[in-house]
């Protein structure tokens, strides 16, 4: 038990690298065999998981380079715990699913190098250790979009990659100032980020390094004006490299704004409130608009997830537990439901090699169960209640209520302009009568297909009907996430913007 | 009487999940006969609730937790008091009748299964609306029963108007529901919790704005839900729906959810004249409004369609001057008749083969007698003519706005009265009398099924009877509703009936005494007014032409010509031109020795000029 993260890191990678050994026949098996143990192993770690102990558990630390204070240092709290199960669970569901039969071996060998790197990511409590596993990541990502592509893949890879690196590289940047900074104060080097969190700069220091680790982190999401790399990188990728893509990296970026600027700099964070609250409610808005001008099912469902990290965005940025528990939440669910839904226009593309909505029409009549569960992932997009998304969008709307009417006003709209696109895509590809020939013989889903879609229709009504187990360990950190950023901010407007639970149930 | 609790809430859906175990397969009507028996079953329950809570207890449950993020507490929690089971035995007792009747309707349907699947469905949504104990309890059902809603609106989705019309209902709902939510954040924020008691309880110490805008905003979502003015186009579109649909969901229990959460909320709402001032003269706005495009319409169901949204606007009247009681007895009298009057108009469909348009029938008295008498009970009720349910609840609503002194509203609803009763006798008169006009078109009548017609009976005996039950009423929902007299003198009270009575019958002997001459003239058929009203004063026309198209217009800039040409441009042109200086000075890397020297001389003299300028010794 005492070394479960770093298991859980490096099981994935080293499997893979015997997976070049394993023959072509039963690499599927294998495949399917280590992420399932990996993803049996995340369970055990939420289940051995106290959910009423805010801090961090299963903490491992081992020296790297000790003269600059960096370790091999590891750790979950409430906030990461469940984007790693998520991470473990979406790379099982996705290889359930896996059509690819071009290069199996690679592919299969490249998911489980991602599968590291993301776990990785959200374990890392050491910024260099962070830093190394969120650029890794972008390599075996950028070799499933360029290899198994469509016919734009190479831009659409490169894209992907140089636009990300480029902003990552700015966060290193500030990472690098950080740590000197804490240098300079304590005459240490630390690149610990539970150090970091402790040290308090003054507001025109953490506005700059705010705005470093900002623009890395969002481009990552991908926030407007930076996410035009996500169409790109969705309308090329294989339906596994969109599902991955969309569940669990672009959480990467969110899963930052929450461990690292939010407490590092709480009063830059609230001084920046309104820019970011202004860019988010561009990113719903604006693309929910572009989403619905769309005539590739892809597409829309790309533009959607940007549309709705919008909202995810918003809730981290409300500063109180509401918002903040909500936006994890919701990052959670939409990891679920943007998985299916980008698997779901997987199954069509597979049996008709094309996306264009305008091709479709009348599918409910041929494959029903299809059809069915296209529906509810659908409603499960709009963020109809007892679905997930339904939890995480109301908490995180609800929070950020109490930093602006107005603007939840405005960020409301996604209900309504998410339901416009979504069901506008619903009607076009599943209702009418079957018009075109090459539609009329398609097979309803088969085994594979219906195996991890249902699985994912389970999870998605059973956190929408029951969060509790997940919602509380949540909870349970940012509480004490958002009371430590309350205890440490030095304005006074960060003071009273930033609104823990626990002070109100004390003063009652 | 927790179990009776929950069964009446839990049967529904139980019902639903077995139906929808058959989605796929053939019609059986195993899928109809169980849904309908534990509606039954539920209606018992719900039965023996209302004789419970008649004496002024209450029923509460938590379940358990639903959501509990920071200071919000949401638990899965149910409460039935006077009012919640008022609404469960309307909302079971129609359903039972309407899955009963749906059997015989969807007889020929392909889709029988997935049709009980829904409606069970919908009746557990409408169920956990009314029940929850707090305001995200009523979100989920609220939101349950729009999802219902648009499956079955758009139930035959292989219409294109269908699944058009199921659409736009949603999206309408989510508009008002924008609303509810903010209504929803304001109560949290400044009542601290969600629970109606807690919520209640704190109203008297409340900022007076903070109300106001929680009762503006919270009354935004029972606009949409009961298809109230700017957003009550969806209404008569959703007609696209199987009628048993219509019926229940788009007549008797859905758009009345509004209704019920300003009854809900009357603590709030009674606190906040201003906001209460304008539900009422929307209501009556709307009732006039709906009642003047039923006139000239000729599509059977929309007619009944514009009929209801013009109830509506009666009970929100009613509400609105703060006879809570008065608007939740119409709303019950409303859905018994209502749901009569939709039923009927199934059977007539049947009989014309899906044929709408009544100037294409008439006459169908003869073979459809037993329809013609349930469909004319239901009629006269609606008018609100002694001794029928209408009477009683519409005649209160009128002394109420009267009472109240609210002259203007009340003139309204008196002339709306006159409306109500002239168009639903024009229909009366259209269908079932005259010349028999369906035979050029040749269609061959025929009587629904038997059990159909004594599915509903019931309806038709409680829309007669229940007005006599209004004393009981009121003396159970004393204890949950302010119950005031209205102070008016005997005087005044019997004129008031005697005047509405009159304007109702004036409007049933109008439509009598002309569509038995062969109606209106060709000319009406020309005028201005006559166009506005069926077109639905153009409004339909102007949503699509300035909202629903610019909107499209304006996405499809926002993506070809904003995301694509400035944002990726912008970019990709960063990259290019990274790449294109990297090109250019590509060349001085040649290797060409003489071009190497030429640029090291450079570099000597820049440096040498650099070190001179920037020297610490001049």
């Amino acid at each position: 038990m005492d070394h479960i993260l770093s298991v859980l890191v490096f099981f994935p990678a080293i499997a893979g690298l015997l997976g070049f050994v394993v023959s072509k026949e039963s690499i599927r098996a294998y495949g399917l065999s280590v992420a399932a143990i990996e993803f049996l192993l995340s369970l055990w770690l939420w289940f051995s998981f106290d959910g009423n102990y805010p801090g961090f558990q299963f903490v491992e630390v081992a020296p790297l380079i000790p003269s600059f204070g960096i370790n091999w240092y590891l750790g979950v709290d409430g906030i990461s715990l469940f984007i790693i199960v998520l991470s473990t669970f979406i790379t099982l569901v996705g290889l359930i699913a896996l059509s690819i039969e071009k290069d199996l071996k690679n592919m299969i060998i490249s998911l489980l190098f991602l599968e590291m790197t993301m776990v990785g990511v959200f374990v890392a409590l050491d910024a260099i250790v962070f830093y190394i596993f969120w650029e890794l990541s972008l390599v075996p990502m950028l070799y499933i979009i360029g290899a198994w592509g469509g016919n734009l893949r190479i831009y659409a890879a490169i894209k992907f990659f140089l636009y990300t690196f480029a902003g990552s590289l700015i966060m290193l940047v500030g990472m690098l100032v950080m740590a000197y900074l804490y240098y300079q104060a304590t005459g240490v080097w630390s690149f610990s980020i539970t150090e970091w969190h402790r040290l308090i700069l003054p507001a025109d220091y953490q506005f700059w390094l705010f705005l470093a680790f900002f623009i890395g982190l969002a481009i990552k999401v991908p926030m407007f004006p930076f996410h035009t790399w996500l169409p790109y990188a969705h309308g090329q990728a294989p339906t596994i490299g969109s599902v991955i893509l969309a569940a669990v990296l672009l959480k990467m970026g969110t899963y930052g704004m929450v461990r690292l600027p939010l407490p590092m700099f709480p009063d830059a964070a609230v001084h920046m409130i309104m820019p970011v609250a202004v860019l988010s409610l561009i990113m719903i808005i604006y693309t929910a608009m572009v989403a619905y001008a769309q005539e590739d099912m892809k597409q829309v469902i790309a533009y959607s997830s940007i549309s709705h990290m919008g909202v995810i965005v918003l809730g981290t940025f409300a500063m109180n537990p509401e918002g903040i528990a909500g936006s994890i939440y919701l990052m959670l669910g939409h990891g679920v439901v943007s998985g299916a839904l980008f698997m779901l226009v997987g199954v069509i593309y597979d049996r008709r090699h094309t996306k264009l909505m305008s091709e479709f029409g009348g599918l409910a009549h041929v494959m029903p169960r299809y059809a069915t569960i296209m529906g509810i992932m659908v409603m499960a997009s709009v963020g109809l209640p007892l679905t997930v998304n339904f939890v995480g969008e109301f908490l995180s709307l609800a929070g950020f209520y109490k930093i602006s009417h107005t603007m939840t006003i405005l960020a409301g709209t996604s209900i309504i302009l998410g339901a416009v696109y979504m069901l506008t895509l619903y009607k076009k590809s599943f209702f009418g009568e079957v018009t075109n020939e090459a539609n009329k013989e398609l097979k309803d889903l088969n085994g594979k297909e219906s195996m991890a879609l249902w699985t994912l229709v389970l999870v998605t009504v059973w956190l929408g009907v029951y969060p509790k187990p997940v919602l509380g360990p949540i909870n349970t950190s940012v509480e004490s996430l958002v009371s430590f950023m309350h205890k440490k901010a030095i304005t006074k407007e960060a003071k009273e913007t930033i609104r823990p639970t626990v002070i109100e149930r004390e003063a009652k | 009487m927790e179990t009776y609790l929950y069964i009446a809430l839990f049967a529904p859906l139980v019902g639903s999940l077995f139906a929808s175990l058959f989605a796929d397969k053939p019609k059986t009507i195993i899928t109809g006969l169980v849904t309908s028996a534990l509606l039954f079953v539920s209606w018992v329950s719900s039965v023996v609730l209302l004789l419970h809570v008649a004496h002024g207890e209450a029923v509460h449950v938590k379940m358990m937790d639903w959501i509990q993020a920071g200071g919000l507490s949401i638990p899965f929690g149910f409460n039935v008091d006077a009012v919640t089971a008022t609404m469960m035995f309307v909302v079971t007792t129609v359903s039972t009748v309407v899955h009963v009747y749906s059997m015989g309707y969807m007889d020929h349907d392909k889709s029988f299964n997935r049709f009980f699947a829904w409606l069970s469905a919908f009746v557990f949504s409408m169920m956990v609306l009314v029940m929850s104990d707090n305001f995200a309890g009523l979100f989920i059902g609220w939101e349950g029963v729009g999802l219902c809603s648009w499956a079955l609106i758009g139930f035959w989705y292989h219409k294109e108007s269908a699944s058009w019309a199921a659409n736009e209902a949603f999206i309408m709902n989510r508009v008002a529901d924008l609303g509810m939510l903010i209504g929803i954040f304001l109560v949290y924020w400044n009542f601290g919790s969600l629970q109606y008691d807690v919520v209640f309880a704190q109203v008297d110490k409340m900022d007076p704005t903070v109300l106001m805008m929680t009762t503006a905003f919270l009354f935004i979502g029972a606009m949409g839900k009961s298809a109230q003015f700017p957003l009550h186009t969806w209404l008569a579109d959703a007609m696209e729906g199987p009628t048993p649909v219509s019926a229940l969901i788009h007549a008797a229990t859905m758009v009345t959810a509004g209704v019920y959460l300003v009854i809900r909320a009357n603590p709030l709402y009674g606190a906040v004249p201003e906001v209460s001032l304008f539900v009422a003269s929307l209501g009556a706005f709307v009732a006039m409004f709906a009642a003047s495009m039923a006139l000239v319409n000729r599509d059977l169901k929309r007619i009944i369609a514009y009929s209801t949204l013009s109830q509506l606007g009666y009970m929100f009247v009613a509400a609105g001057v703060g006879a809570y009681w008065v608007a939740l007895f119409h709303l019950m009298t409303h859905a018994f008749f209502k749901a009569l009057l939709f039923l009927g108009a199934g059977n007539v469909m049947h009989a014309m083969d899906d044929e709408l348009d009544i100037f294409k029938m008439g006459g169908l008295g003869k073979t459809m007698q037993a329809t013609m008498i349930l469909m004319t009970i239901a009629s006269v009720a609606l008018a609100g003519i002694y001794p029928l349910a209408g009477f009683f609840s519409k005649d209160k609503i009128l002394e109420a706005a009267f009472a109240g002194h609210h002259y203007i509203l009340w003139a309204v609803l008196w002339i709306t009265a006159g409306l109500t009763a002239f168009y639903s006798f024009r229909l009366v008169m259209l269908v079932f009398f005259g010349e028999e006009r369906y035979k050029i078109f040749g269609y061959h009548p025929h009587e629904a099924y038997k059990f159909m017609l004594w599915a509903m009976s019931p309806l038709a005996v409680l829309a007669v009877i229940a007005g006599f039950f209004e004393h009981d009423f009121v003396h159970m929902i004393k204890a949950v509703l302010p119950v005031e007299e209205f102070h008016v003198s005997t005087g005044t009270f019997w004129f008031l009936i005697i005047v509405t009575q009159a304007i109702a019958l004036g409007g049933i002997a109008f439509a009598v005494w002309k569509y038995s001459k062969g109606g209106f003239s060709e000319k009406w058929r020309e005028t201005f007014v006559y166009k506005l009203l069926f077109n639905q004063y153009y409004i339909p026309k102007i949503y699509d032409e300035y909202i629903c198209k610019p909107y499209a217009e304006l996405s499809k800039i926002a993506w070809k010509e904003l995301d694509v040409r400035v944002v990726d441009a912008t970019v990709d042109f960063i990259a290019t031109t990274i790449y294109k200086s990297g090109m250019v000075s590509r060349v001085v890397q040649s290797g060409n020795l003489s071009n190497m020297l030429r640029w090291m001389g450079a570099g000597l003299l820049i440096l040498l000029l650099a070190a001179i300028l920037y020297s610490p010794v001049r």
